[in-house]
């Protein structure tokens, strides 16, 4: 009988891994709540840009090949003594190989004001429809000031808030309103970026434009009657619009044995093989993991071809590399690193730009064909993994 | 007196930091935090964090590649 793998979650990394397996001979069953997959990066243009979300949706389904099997439920426990997942419908399913792919959660109620925020203007963070929101928001905003910050310093793409205030900037440039809507971007690290050697790259392209930014601001309250976001440090911000990347979470549905999540419910894995602590028959990929490195989708789809060869029989190694994208108007970079490197300077021109517009244009294709994107990925990884090891920038 | 121990050590930069705001977020003004950190570029920022926040540094030492900053919780609101 052929080998029985049950993935949770149809995102980035579970649909890459089911499209990987499926033409191996394994029996491949993807569960996920929603019914559509959606492109994340594409909050940005949606709530920047006013590009149509349809563009970024497509149904789950249509993203995995022929013979995948999809259930649209959602999962509420995965015990991994009895290999047994159930749903909410009150389904059962055993496996012979769990791979737990469901992303990181976003919890808007544990900084207080923040729903309401949330309620007010939408964000570019949680959803096609609250970028929506806040495409509309932006579109009412004619003078004061635009502020984006952050509630926790772990976080999906370290970059999304610099490319919300980067493209924000462009917008209300495009406007004719660069000298009546300020932006703010307030970040909880030392520096502009996470990594310093980031920071210094991008730090004088967003004086330039005229951001503002706050370092040490770690967002722990919204006051909403004073329009003020309230940080751990205790300095306090003005908006007259803001947007709180917020606290993210491990899955809330549960795991037994419990110990295999962290503190923030993430689930703890081996960095390099994926499988969840304790359980050679059970890995977990994606936004869902301990693993230090970036939450992206970059992480997830090397993840991803690291379960499918190690389930083929080999001895695959996820090295912690990252290429997260920057993108100001007109300009790209990359955070390039491995668990081994830090990033390394990366200079920002229009041809990474256009690198990473035809990664965008490629996505849904990548998604569902990895086999034939996988070798044009891999040349790329190799030929820049040699910079991160001289420690040199491109 | 509760003494919360954040071992960092092995994260690069801003991860020690990253983990003593976490650590912050849940303790309490009396409280003692202890940061142990190997990425050099910790003492500066636990310095310049300090300034920030206006708790109190009560020592900041390296013994061994390890540097410990031993803070006390002051400035909570
Ligand atoms: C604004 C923004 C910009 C970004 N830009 C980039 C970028 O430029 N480059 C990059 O690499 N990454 C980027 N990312 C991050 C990237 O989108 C995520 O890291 C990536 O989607 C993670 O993939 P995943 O498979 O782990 O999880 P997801 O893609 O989040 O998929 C998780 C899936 O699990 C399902 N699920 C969750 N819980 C359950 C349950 N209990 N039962 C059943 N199904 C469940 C969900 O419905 C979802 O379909 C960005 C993210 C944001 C928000």
């Amino acid at each position: 009988m052929a080998n029985r793998v049950i993935i949770v979650g149809g995102g980035g990394g579970g649909a890459i891994l089911a499209n990987l397996l499926q033409p191996h001979g394994f029996d491949v069953t993807v569960i996920d709540k929603s019914t559509s997959h959606f492109f994340q990066p594409g909050n940005l243009w949606i709530a920047f840009k006013g590009v149509s979300p349809e563009k970024f949706l497509r149904p789950i389904p249509s993203l995995l090949k022929k013979g995948v099997n999809y259930v649209n439920d959602e999962v509420v426990s995965v015990d991994l003594n009895e290999r047994r997942v159930t749903t909410r419908s009150g389904r059962s399913y055993e496996y012979d190989f769990v791979v737990l792919a469901s992303g990181a959660e976003l919890d808007y109620s544990a900084v207080p004001g923040h729903r309401e925020l949330l309620e007010r203007f939408g964000d570019f963070y949680s959803s096609p429809e609250n970028s929506l929101k806040l495409w509309n928001t932006l579109r009412g905003l004619k003078e004061g000031s635009f502020v984006i910050g952050v509630a926790d310093p772990i976080y999906k793409c370290p970059p999304g808030p610099h490319k919300g205030a980067f493209l924000a900037s462009e917008l209300l440039r495009s406007r004719g309103l660069a000298g009546k809507v300020k932006v703010v971007l307030a970040v909880p690290v030392p520096h502009a970026y996470p990594s310093k050697t980031v920071a210094d790259i991008l730090e004088p392209e967003l004086k330039e434009r005229g951001v503002e930014i706050h370092t040490f601001f770690t967002v722990n309250e919204v006051d909403n009657r004073e329009n003020r976001l309230v940080s751990l440090e205790g300095e306090d911000i003005k908006f007259n619009v803001a947007v709180v990347v917020p606290p993210h979470r491990g899955p809330s549905y549960n795991i037994s044995p419990a110990e295999v999540k962290d503190q923030s419910s993430y689930v703890k894995i081996d960095k390099y093989t994926s499988n969840v602590q304790g359980f050679d028959d059970a890995y977990a990929i994606g936004d869902c993991t301990n693993a230090p490195t970036s939450k992206s989708g970059v992480t997830a789809h090397l993840q991803a071809e690291v379960v499918a060869a190690r389930l083929l029989g080999y001895d695959a190694r996820y090295s912690g590399r990252t290429n997260c994208p920057i993108i100001t108007d007109g300009k790209g970079t990359f955070v390039i690193s491995d668990y081994d490197h830090p990033p390394i300077k990366v200079r920002l021109s229009r041809f990474k730009r256009l690198m990473e517009d035809l990664f965008v244009a490629t996505y849904w294709s990548a998604v569902k064909y990895p086999e034939f994107w996988s070798p044009i990925f891999k040349a790329y990884f190799d030929a820049t993994d040699e910079f991160i090891r001289r420690g040199e920038g491109w | 007196m509760p003494e919360i121990t954040v071992d960092a050590r092995g994260m690069a930069c801003p991860g020690p930091i990253s983990a003593l705001t976490r650590a912050y977020r849940n303790a309490q003004n009396g409280d003692i935090i202890i940061v142990l950190a190997t990425d050099p570029g910790f003492k500066p920022d636990v310095q310049a964090w300090i300034e920030k926040t206006r708790n109190e540094l009560v020592s900041l030492t390296e013994e061994g590649g390890v540097i410990k900053a031993v803070i006390k919780v002051t400035a909570k609101k």
